[in-house]
């Protein structure tokens, strides 16, 4: 992943993608349980970043969320992702309760002639743990999801992105008029990654 | 003892008066020659009566002396009057001196009130000068606060204008990537709209063949269809008939079974060998009948495996079914394809109307002029904020030069100070000096009216002295008022550059505050479209949203349903060999295999009927999956493959697979293989009969003996052609 040198350490465009696409499936992970998705006994404890992280342990979920992020690796190395966005809908429904945006900004020049930037493994693993803290007390203000909930997850790629044949196009699952909360940022310097959550307003707080 | 003077002397008695009136100015010489002119008569008589002898005087004597008495008597006079004389005119020129003396007096204290004055004017000069350098020091004062807090303010909105420049320069450098992106919209948009012209045409083109095809083929197939139904119906008949035939053989089985037990009583009754005979006409009957019932389960197989044939035909019809349906869906994409360019249409509007909105563009063409104007005036701007800090630095170097004219003018004030400190020792000096000389004079006019004396060098030297200390007092004030002049000259420059520096300050901090709204503006902007992004919204025309097609659950239940279909397929297949077996056993035994048979026969349809519903839930199966791995193979190898049975002229039934590209530009550009028994071999048509190709065909196929090698240098062929294109 990231080579150590003297005094700081050397990142790769194939490493930070590594970093950028571990980190989703972790903040996936922490979502799923967060938030209900699926039930508390299917997630198992693992430590990670410095913070005790829940890994969900259902078959289905984990290889879905595996090649996910195999396949968001192969596209944030070619330089073509722009945004992924996890979907909380209704199982019934199919309504849009949540959606957690993580917006990427990639740095050209580091696509284009595969040189490298240098920036400190401890730095990034503590820009993450603040996301993820951020992600576990979203629930102080997020609203409760009352029905049976799915997750999906949306893929922003470049127009001219070659499509997988596992991937279809899909509508962007929008909110009307929703809120939004904006989270800390990470960087790698090659992958600078946003994250911000826009939810459906609760009833209450309408006016 | 008496000197006698002779005749001659009385006529110097005579003489040395005019001469005295002639020389009244050599008053010291007159009284010595007059002294020694006098003589002292003194009578000596005593020294006779010393010595003893008492001898008369004559008259002569007598005489004489009175004579010379009464000569030394008007001599005296003589003298006296010119005395006399002399001390009238002595007091005469005293008398002048003393006029002189007040006048000088009079001209002294004149000058001395001019000196006072001079005094006066000068102290007040300088309590103006000071009040001057008072009001100077607070106002250079003043004006260094004043410029100190300007400088602060201009240096913190520097930094301000430094931090907006940045914030500029990034708007500017989103500006310029969004005019990047917007050319290469633009680009894509024109290639997306050809392409999407190209790919209708080819849709369309597709569709009719298609359309035809499918025409065709369910025509054929409906043809086909009704053939083998009406064989099916026939076979059902034929099978009901036979049924009726087996139930009676049976019967006749039956009876014949119940006849032989008979016979076989009878017989044991009668005689053993008509028994035999009867047995073996019995076995051979029953022979009989177990071959007719053989022919009767060929035909039934036979019936089966039309009806095998019926459910071939009948995928066959789904499968063409299924193409309409897709026709159909791609017409449906046609739609959506119409939708897109409709979309791209209205934003292209969108950014018409935008181009139209933005001032002095007409067209898309206007974009790059404006923003190249737009990046002018920024430079401009840029240009004039450099401009504006070489003023301040201007100004603050003219600061520093009024600091130190402020110092040089405190210098000169202080050495004026000390010059009219000095020039004001100096005159009391001279005052002093004066006086002290005057009184000199004074005390020596004195002294010599006492003894005769004139003092007139004396008091015009003073009046001298008085009058060139006067003069140097004139050039020491006109001096300090030049100097006083020349600082009022630097004071007014100064208030004057402290003015324009003032307004030039508020010129420049009217640009920051215009600065810091564009600042202010950039980032109500950057807000506003960071709610955009957080609330998803996206251009189409550089990204597409793309979601994994949800195996969670049809991964486990295919899995699940190819294990069950791969078990019932193993049961069925075991069944079928013991129908087998079955059968070889029934060739044997009699009539235990004819109720074996049926039995088994039920058993059999039942499991065909099962069994072919099997079939058919995974032929569904199969044929999705086999519909994405040739779409899978389709979008990996670059080839649309369709496979077809097909009879050869000499009758050898063949697969022929038709490969159509992707990226062929046209239908006719498809290249056709014949597959037989591990063999695949390519067909000759108009388009690989074109020269380029057959080219192709000989040296990967002919020479090289590969396949996959030639499709794909013809793929990379195609695509370049068409990415060029």
């Amino acid at each position: 992943m990231a080579s150590k040198s003297a005094t700081k350490d050397i990142i790769t465009l194939r490493g930070s993608a590594a970093i950028v696409s571990e980190f989703f499936g972790y903040a996936a992970n922490s979502i799923l349980y967060n938030r209900g998705v699926y039930p508390e006994e299917s997630f198992a404890r693992v430590k990670k970043y410095g913070l005790p992280m829940l890994l969900t342990q259902d078959e289905g979920v984990k290889s879905f969320i595996s090649n996910l992020t195999s396949q968001l690796s192969e596209w944030l190395e070619e330089g073509k992702l722009q945004r992924m966005v996890l979907v909380i809908m209704g199982k019934q429904t199919g309504e849009v309760f949540e959606r957690w945006n993580f917006s990427i900004e990639t740095d050209g020049e580091v696509v284009e002639k595969g040189i490298s930037r240098e920036k400190s493994d401890k730095e990034i693993m503590r820009e993450i743990q603040a996301i993820m803290r951020q992600i576990a007390s979203s629930i102080t203000y997020l609203p409760c999801l009352e029905e049976p909930c799915v997750f999906d997850v949306l893929a922003y790629t470049d127009k001219d992105c070659a499509v997988p044949f596992t991937w279809i196009e899909s509508d962007p699952k929008l909110i009307d008029n929703p809120q939004m909360v904006k989270l800390h940022s990470f960087d790698t310097k090659i992958h600078k990654v946003d994250t911000l959550v826009s939810y459906k307003n609760d009833e209450w707080d309408e006016p | 003892m008496i000197i006698r003077t002779p005749a001659p002397r009385k006529r110097r008695a005579e003489s040395e008066p005019p001469e005295d009136d002639n020389n009244n100015n050599n008053n010291t010489q007159t009284p010595n020659s007059n002294r020694q002119q006098l003589l002292i008569y003194e009578d000596l008589q005593a020294p006779e009566y010393s010595h003893g002898h008492s001898t008369p005087t004559t008259s002569d004597q007598m005489l004489c002396t009175y004579q010379c008495r009464q000569m030394v008597k008007s001599e005296f006079f003589d003298a006296l009057s010119s005395a006399e004389k002399q001390a009238h005119d002595y007091q005469s020129k005293f008398k002048a001196l003393n006029e002189d003396f007040s006048k000088s007096e009079s001209e002294r204290k004149k000058f001395r009130d001019k000196c006072f004055n001079a005094e006066q004017e000068l102290s007040a000069a300088k309590g103006r000068e000071q009040n001057l350098q008072e009001q100077l020091r607070k106002e250079i004062d003043f004006s260094q606060e004043h410029l100190r807090k300007q400088i602060q303010s201009f240096s913190e909105l520097e930094v301000k204008f430094q931090k907006e420049m940045d914030l500029r320069k990034k708007a500017e450098l989103t500006a310029a990537k969004a005019e990047d992106k917007a050319s290469v919209l633009e680009e894509k948009l024109s290639t997306v709209s050809e392409s999407i012209v190209r790919e209708k045409s080819r849709l369309q083109n597709e569709l009719v063949q298609m359309r035809s095809e499918s025409k065709l083929s369910l025509s054929r197939i409906s043809a086909d269809l009704e053939k083998m139904e009406f064989r099916a119906k026939n076979a059902e008949k034929e099978s009901a008939l036979l049924k009726e035939q087996l139930e009676e053989n049976k019967r006749r089985m039956d009876e014949f079974m119940k006849e032989k037990y008979e016979m076989d009583k009878n017989v044991s009754v009668k005689s053993p060998e008509a028994s035999s005979k009867d047995a073996n006409l019995l076995v051979k009957h029953l022979q009989e009948e177990l071959r007719n019932y053989e022919s009767e389960v060929r035909e039934a197989r036979k019936i089966k495996a039309y009806h095998e044939d019926i459910e071939l035909l009948k995928e066959k019809l789904y499968e063409e079914k299924r193409r309409r349906e897709r026709a159909e869906l791609d017409l449906v994409k046609l739609s959506d394809l119409q939708l897109n360019v409709n979309t791209l249409n209205d934003e292209l509007s969108i950014w018409k109307s935008v181009v139209k909105e933005i001032p002095g563009v007409l067209s898309a063409d206007d974009i790059p002029s404006k923003f190249a104007a737009l990046q002018r005036e920024v430079a401009d701007s840029m240009r004039r904020a450099g401009e504006a800090q070489a003023c301040m630095k201007e100004i603050q170097v003219a600061l520093d030069t009024a600091m130190l004219d402020k110092q040089t003018a405190e210098t000169e004030a202080a050495l004026a100070k000390e010059k009219a400190e000095s020039s004001e020792a100096e005159i009391k000096r001279l005052e002093l000096m004066e006086r002290d000389r005057l009184q000199n004079l004074v005390k020596e006019l004195k002294e010599r009216k006492n003894v005769e004396g004139g003092t007139e060098l004396a008091g015009g030297t003073i009046v001298q002295e008085l009058e060139s200390s006067l003069a140097k007092k004139e050039n020491y004030v006109r001096e300090l008022e030049n100097s006083l002049s020349e600082q009022k000259e630097i004071n007014s420059r100064q208030h004057n550059e402290i003015k324009l520096l003032n307004e030039r300050l508020t010129n420049e901090a009217r640009r920051l505050k215009m600065l810091e709204r564009d600042g202010d503006r950039l980032r109500s902007e950057i807000s506003l479209l960071e709610s955009k992004l957080g609330h998803g919204d996206f251009s189409s025309a550089n990204t597409k949203v793309l979601r994994m097609v949800n195996t969670l659950a049809v991964d486990n239940e295919a899995k699940q349903t190819i294990e069950a279909l791969q078990n019932e397929l193993q049961k069925t297949k075991e069944q079928l060999q013991a129908v087998d077996e079955l059968k070889k056993q029934s060739s044997d035994a009699g009539a235990h295999v004819d109720s074996y048979i049926a039995g088994k026969i039920k058993q059999l349809k039942e499991q065909i009927a099962k069994l072919e519903k099997r079939e058919e839930r995974y032929k569904t199966v199969f044929a999705e999956r086999i519909s994405v791995f040739r779409r899978a193979c389709c979008e990996l190898f670059g080839y649309k493959i369709v496979m077809d049975d097909h009879q050869r002229s000499d009758g050898i039934p063949v697969t022929r697979f038709t490969l159509n590209s992707i990226y062929a530009l046209s239908d006719d550009e498809k290249l056709q293989f014949d597959y037989e028994s591990g063999n695949t071999n390519i067909v000759v048509n108009e388009y690989t009969s074109q020269r380029e190709i057959s080219r192709q065909v000989d040296i990967f196929i002919r020479k090289m003996n590969s396949i996959p090698a030639f499709t794909a240098n013809l793929t990379v062929e195609s695509f370049n052609k068409r990415t060029l294109s």
